[in-house]
Order: C-alpha cells, then structure tokens, then sequence
C-alpha cells in the first residue's frame, strides 16, 4: 500500500477536527477527499504533509511511519491552493531550488527543469518571475515544482479554486494526463463535486470530521451510503416513503430497494430518475402539478408540487420539455430510488 | 464682432491652452510643495548655513580647517572613532536581538510569545531621561545590581560611565521599535510561503537565508537606516551615562558649542555627522534602486 491513515484524529481548541480516519491509497491512484468546508478533508491532508500533528492514529507512506517527521523529511510534496511560488526567485529558481537541496548535479538540474517545465506547457518560462505569470501558469508552475520532487504521493490542497471555470477544467484535464504519464499516487482535496467525480479513481466523502463513504465516482453517485453523501453528490428529490416487504412506497408507486429497512424512510432519488408524462390517473403513478420549467441548455430541470409529498423535480429532454407547462398536471413516476432510515434524515 | 464675443473667444483660447496634463502637473507640485518648504526651511537651509558657517575660519576667511581639526585633533579623532564604534556595535546588537525576537514572535505560540508580544513595546513609553537615570540606578557602581551582587561577592564591571552603558541604553531605546517593524515585515510573509519551502526539504538556516531574510530585507534595511541615524545623533543617554572622553560626536558637539564656544567648529561636527548619516541613506537608496530594477 502506497498510502495508510490509520485511525487518525485531530481535535482543534474550538472542537473541530477529524476522527476515525482510515484512508488506504494503491500506489498510482488519484484520490479526492470532497467534502464541505470544515469537514477536515485539509487537516487530514495536512496531517499526511506533516503540516499537522494529529493527536492520535498512523500515516504509513510505503509502509513506514512518517509520524513525527517534519514536511521536509516526508516523501510527499503538496501543491497548495494559493500556489505559493517564491517571489523573489525565478521560474526556474523555484523548480531547481529542490533539486539542488538534494545536491543534483547542474547540468541534470536544468534537465530535469526543462522536463518539468515541457510537462506543464511552459517550456521558455524560465527567467520569469511569478509575477510575471498567470494564475492558470502559477499553479502549473507549483505543479512541477512539487512534480520534480518525485514524491512517494503528491499532494493538492485545492489548487484550482483560485481559477476560473474554463481554467480549472483544463487544469483537471492536464492533471488528469500528468497523472496517467507518471504514475504519481495523488491525493486532492476539493469541495467541488464535479472535480472530484471527473478526476477521481476513488472519492472519499467526508462530513463533521468523519468520512461517510470511500467509492469509485459512478458507485459514489449511484449507491450513496449515507443520507448526506445522496444530498452532497449531485441533484437529488428527497420524498417521504413507508419500506415495505416489496419495496419503498410513496403513494400508489412500490419500488424495489437494496437494504433491509422498515417502516418509514427518506427515498433519495435523482432527477434523471424520474419520469413526467399526460398520464396521471394511473395506479403506479403519482399526481403532480409542474410549477416551474428551467431551460438548461440541451435538457430543462422541471419543478413539479405532488399531492401531499411535496416538491419533485425531474431531468426532462428539449422534445420532452416542449410538451409540458406551468400549471400543466402531470404522471410523476420514479424509475430508481435509495432507502435511508428517517433517523439519518433528522442527524443530518 | 462684438467685444462680448471678443471676452467669450478669449476664454475658449485660455481654457484650450491648459491641457489636464498640464493641470495634474501643477496639482502635482501644489501637493508636493507644502512638504518641499518644510524640508527646506528645516533642514536643507540649517544644513547649509551650518555648512557655510564650518568653512569660515579664525582669519576671517573661509577654508576647511576646522574640517582638518576633526581629523588631526587626537581627541576629536577619538570621539569620531568611538561613535563609529558604538554605532557599529549597537546596530548590529539592535538587529540581531529585534531580529530573532520578531522570528521568535513569528513562528512560535504560546505565553512566551504572549509575553514578549505584550512586552516589548513598554521602553517605547518611557522618556529618555526618566530611562537613562533608571539605567544609572540600576546598573551604576552604586546601583541596586551591584549591591546585590557584592552580596554574593560579585563585583559588578564598570558599565555606566562606560561604552558599555552607552549600548544598552541603545539597546533599550532601539529594540523596541525595531522589532515593531521586522515583525511586520515578517508577519507579511505567508505561512503558505514557509511551509511551500519546508515542502521541498529546505532546514531551518536555508529558510532563513533564502526565504525569511530574503523576503524581509527591505525593512531590515530601513530598520538599520533608522538605528544607525538615531544613535550616531543621540544625545541625552550617552551624555548622562558616557566617559568624559571618549565622546559621542552629538556629546562632543553640544561641547564644543557651549562650552567652548566655538560655533563654527560644532557647526563642522554637525555636517561631518550630517555626511555619515548620508552615506548609509545613499547605501539604502541604491539598494531599494536596485532591488527594483531587478524586479522589472
């Protein structure tokens, strides 16, 4: 195993931190740790750097502990969100400045920058100063610098936050084919879903200090495990439902559900999910009314008010969307649902 | 054509003459010029007059004796040689304690750092004179240190009457102010900067010689600038606690112009400690001139 965090907890004065963290990374993964601000996805990262010392638990990295080692002496390097290049040093100042702490050679120092440099797109940067520089070059500059080091598993608290929505989608890709060409095990933080599902070769979901579920993207979105990660992955309706021997019921409408559960439940399911049609007298079909239609490009998000359950809202095609209106009643049917006990609804 | 349309085709002429360039120009100079006669009338004008008053000569003409005095005199040479030395010493002493109180405060938590930050500042609010006494009180032959320590059978060294009085009554006058400033030039660089260099295994001494000092030189170099003017010019504690000789050259000034008299001799030790203040202000102009070309 290229990365274990074993029963790692972390308590801050004010009460916040993590606890019960048991993270197991295969060397050439890349891993995202999503969750919301304050989950404590950065303290578990910076936990890993040796930028925190937790109170308790082990960070094995190729199967020794690192506990107590300072960042410098840790076979991990991190790319921080604010970039963080040096000011006063150059371009290549701040890719070569590693490598000459680690006494290499001059002349395989300016190969090794050039390298670096190419992979990143910014061959010929060189003599800039940061400064002088993009955000988007800024932090493909941090990138190789923390890539020259060759570390055991690469860090990235966030890096692209601080870039726009194009930017930060090139950057994912770039990331995406650096990652492929290396090999690197990586760990990335983020709070933004879309990332961490596009990015990931497993995402692992943290919530108040704990995490809630560790998953391939699709299995994350699919098979929630919890409550919270059905809420936080995605648009999801939430409708109250009675589990029965058959299934979850709402209403006139009986769906198969995986887990053991009785009596009454919260049914997660996902707008895509559900289906709107002129039939609304049916049995195996719940009445609505559409209260709102929002044109999203190719598809429309449609707000639909069902008798006694509340709000629903639906995924419908451009063709689809043409047939309905405001006011317009309308068959909801549901093709796909999770069950979670009520309980879980009321501690999230 | 009328000679109201005459009086309107003037105004059009006049209004059209001064451009906004012309107008930022002279608001530009209207801004500047309050601060230009203050320095002019309190500075450049006595640094002239003084200059002018140090060429004139016993004869009644004008030479640079009383400049040759300062270095052929064997006493004034020594009092030039002892101001330079103390200077020396208590920049150098100044800036390494305030430097690594600042590093300290900067890096470091805890009730240490609570105490020194709530500390430090207190010498800036005692007048000079109440402190300097208080230094005589302390640390004089007769002073409470000394009878403590004769208890133990110590002897205390000399310290007042001394060079070495002299420097920690430096040291208590400087330090705090200097440490104001490096410690905001040092809580200005960001802890993500020291932990980026940390990440790529630079220890302690490098981070210091190529991150911390590096990024805060600027300020360490006002921070000398303003050491080195204040204590080649002090006057009040290196008169109540310096020797009768060697003197510091504001001592040896104040002297030679009321005791002895001689006008034109303090006015030549006052341009002479005016050309030393100046090449370090020089020093710390090209540096910053420098540092910016290197920065374009």
């Amino acid at each position: 195993m290229q990365l274990s965090v074993r029963e790692l907890a972390k308590r801050y004065k004010t009460g916040d931190g993590v606890g019960g963290i048991n993270i197991e990374i295969e060397k050439g993964e890349l891993v995202t740790l999503l969750g919301p601000s304050g989950c404590g996805k950065t303290t578990v990262l910076r936990s890993i750097g040796g930028f925190l010392e937790p109170d308790s638990g082990d960070i094995l990295i190729e199967g020794k502990s690192v506990i107590g080692l300072p960042p410098e002496k840790r076979p991990t390097s991190m790319v921080f969100q604010s970039y963080n290049l040096w000011s006063h040093m150059s371009v290549y100042d701040n890719l070569a400045f590693g490598l000459k702490i680690r006494k290499m050679p001059k002349a395989e120092i300016r190969g090794a920058v050039a390298d670096a440099l190419k992979l990143v797109r910014l061959s010929g940067f060189e003599k800039k100063y940061p400064a002088e520089l993009s955000g988007g070059q800024q932090q493909r500059v941090a990138l190789a610098r923390s890539l020259l080091l060759n570390p055991a598993v690469l860090l990235l608290d966030e890096p692209f936050s601080a870039l726009d929505a194009k930017l930060r989608h090139e950057m994912r890709e770039e990331l995406r084919e650096i990652q492929t060409k290396t090999g690197l095990t990586m760990v990335f933080v983020t709070h933004d879903q879309e990332e961490a599902l596009s990015l990931s070769d497993r995402i692992i979901v943290m919530n108040h200090g704990r995490i809630e579920q560790i998953a391939q993207p699709h299995q994350i979105y699919d098979e929630p495990a919890s409550l919270y990660v059905a809420g936080f992955i995605g648009k999801m309706n939430f409708l109250e439902g009675v589990a029965e021997e058959g299934g979850i019921r709402i209403g006139s409408l009986v769906l198969p559900n995986g887990k053991e559960l009785r009596g009454r439940v919260t049914a997660a399911i996902r707008p895509e999910d559900v289906q709107l049609s002129a039939n609304h007298g049916t049995e195996g079909v719940l009445k609505g009314r559409v209260k709102q239609i929002m044109v999203l490009g190719h598809y429309a998000e449609v707000t639909v008010e069902l008798a006694g359950y509340g709000i629903i809202r639906a995924f419908q095609s451009k063709e689809a969307m043409q047939r309905l209106q405001a006011g317009q009643e309308v068959g909801v049917s549901i093709s796909k649902l999770t069950g979670f006990p009520v309980e879980e609804a009321k501690a999230n | 054509m009328s000679s109201k349309s005459v009086i309107q085709a003037g105004r059009a002429t006049a209004k059209k003459t001064i451009s906004p360039e012309t107008k930022q120009s002279i608001l530009g100079l209207a801004m500047v010029l309050p601060s230009f006669a203050i320095l002019l009338i309190v500075v450049i004008i006595p640094i002239v007059q003084s200059f002018i008053l140090s060429l004139s000569n016993d004869a009644g003409g004008y030479d640079l004796s009383r400049y040759a005095y300062l270095f052929t005199d064997k006493g004034m040479r020594g009092n030039i040689v002892f101001t330079l030395r103390i200077t020396a010493i208590t920049c150098a002493a100044v800036l390494l304690v305030s430097y690594s109180l600042a590093i300290y405060m900067r890096f470091n938590q805890g009730p240490i750092v609570d105490l020194i930050r709530r500390t430090y500042m207190i010498p800036l609010f005692i007048p000079g004179v109440i402190a300097t006494y208080g230094l005589i009180n302390l640390l004089g032959n007769h002073g409470w240190l000394s009878r403590i320590l004769e208890t133990v059978g110590v002897t205390l060294p000399r310290i007042i009457f001394d060079e070495k009085g002299i420097i920690i009554a430096n040291l208590w006058f400087n330090i705090p102010f200097t440490t104001m400033l490096l410690s905001s030039a040092l809580a200005g660089i960001p802890s993500s900067v020291i932990e980026s260099a940390k990440d790529v295994g630079v220890g302690r001494l490098r981070l210091f010689t190529r991150f911390i000092f590096p990024l805060s030189y600027k300020t360490f170099l006002v921070a000398l600038t303003f050491v080195f003017m204040g204590v080649i010019g002090s006057f009040t504690a290196p008169f109540l606690i310096g020797a009768n000789s060697p003197q510091m050259l504001g001592v040896s000034m104040q002297q030679v112009f009321s005791v002895f008299q001689e006008r034109e001799q303090a006015a030549a030790i006052a341009f002479f400690s005016f050309l030393l203040c100046s090449v370090l202000g020089a020093f710390y102009i090209r540096s910053m001139a420098e540092e910016e070309k290197g920065k374009m």
